[in-house]
């Protein structure tokens, strides 16, 4: 029996092969940027959602651009930093919420009967449109400061589920209490006497 | 052949042209709640997730959209109106999401997802026409040896 020379094994040409590689390569690339990208923006949602800040934690700093007539004295750009000393309520609020109205004026009196002691009240209006929301100031004759959470930063920062919500900060501008439910008279003067210690 | 060509490509461009003017001038001619209505359903309820704001029957949406009428009196264009919506409460309150920034990901993932899969499938095609190949190779008659061994299995089947 004769030994034949084998035949030699077909492979593909090299340029195909390169072609090949090069089109693994740019699938390759492409798939891993995509998953790349859902991942920074997944990223992202998980950074936006953060805790609360806890009670004993420092109060988000925030600026809020007060409506005209509802800034009780303050420069129209009210800074919760400026505030430092006092004890400070915030108030998340909107016209369009029903429990709103029903702690509105529990607020404006306590706020009037707190505000010599060194406590300042701070109203958030959330998620609202300007006419509406002005008219539920006027309703109540609210005095004390309120201007719009423009695009909700302040809201994304305190971490509310909802209005309204309230967050009582102390002296030392830590958040002493975050309450999640309209507050009543009784409810607030509890706490500011609590802080005002 | 060219000519006709030309003559299909102005067609369409004559036909697009009809087809916009037509859409722009009903816009135009609508009334206020018809318009506001055209608005609202380029925006999003800011309290219920996903829920557009022309079909949501909360308080919020009734003055979002009533505020939507009120800029539509005072003369306000459309895109004025979803730009005021947009800094007042930022980009979520649009139905889609902008074509730039991190949203962008939004409408470039599906496509590249399309190219990955199409990749994909061309290659497993072509792999799959490669190894065929010496398989039909091997069951051609032309060689002697493969002839006989089926000549034989047809013989005794």
């Amino acid at each position: 029996m004769v030994n034949e020379p084998l035949a030699p094994v077909e492979r593909h040409a090299p340029a195909s092969e390169a072609r090949r590689r090069l089109f693994v390569a740019l699938a390759a690339a492409l798939g891993v940027l995509l998953l790349g990208g859902l991942f920074w923006l997944a990223l992202n949602l998980v950074s936006q959602q953060g805790a609360r800040p806890r009670p004993g934690s420092p109060a988000p700093d925030f600026e809020l651009r007060l409506f005209e007539g509802y800034r009780a004295g303050y420069p129209e750009v009210l800074r919760l930093s400026d505030l430092r000393g006092r004890v400070v309520v915030i108030n998340f609020w909107a016209s369009w919420c029903e429990e709103c109205y029903k702690e509105a004026a529990a607020l404006e009196r306590v706020w009037r009967e707190y505000r010599e002691r060194g406590v300042v009240f701070v109203g958030v209006d959330y998620l609202d449109t300007e006419a509406p929301a002005l008219a539920y100031l006027k309703q109540f004759d609210i005095t004390y400061p309120n201007g719009l959470d423009v695009q909700q930063r302040i809201a994304k920062a305190y971490r509310i589920t909802g209005v309204p919500e309230t967050f009582f900060i102390d002296r030392e501008g830590r958040v002493a209490e975050a309450v999640i439910a309209p507050l009543t008279e009784a409810d607030l003067r509890r706490r500011l006497d609590a802080l005002l210690r | 052949m060219r000519q006709t060509l030309l003559r299909g490509l102005a067609f369409c461009v004559l036909l697009a042209l009809v087809v916009l003017g037509a859409r722009s001038a009903g816009a135009q001619g609508l009334g206020v709640d018809e318009q506001t209505y055209h608005i609202a359903k380029q925006l999003n309820c800011p309290t219920c997730a996903g829920r557009n704001l022309a079909d949501c029957p909360t308080e919020t949406c009734a003055q979002w959209k009533a505020e939507i009428a009120y800029q539509l009196q005072q003369g306000k264009s459309a895109e004025e109106i979803i730009a005021y919506f947009e800094q007042r409460f930022g980009t979520t309150v649009l139905q889609e999401p902008p074509k730039q920034g991190g949203t962008l990901v939004l409408w470039v993932a599906p496509l590249g997802a399309a190219l990955v899969f199409l990749a994909a499938a061309v290659l497993a095609m072509r792999r799959a026409t490669h190894r065929q190949a010496p398989l039909a190779a091997a069951t051609a008659s032309e060689d002697p040896l493969v002839a006989e061994i089926e000549a034989e299995v047809q013989q005794r089947w």
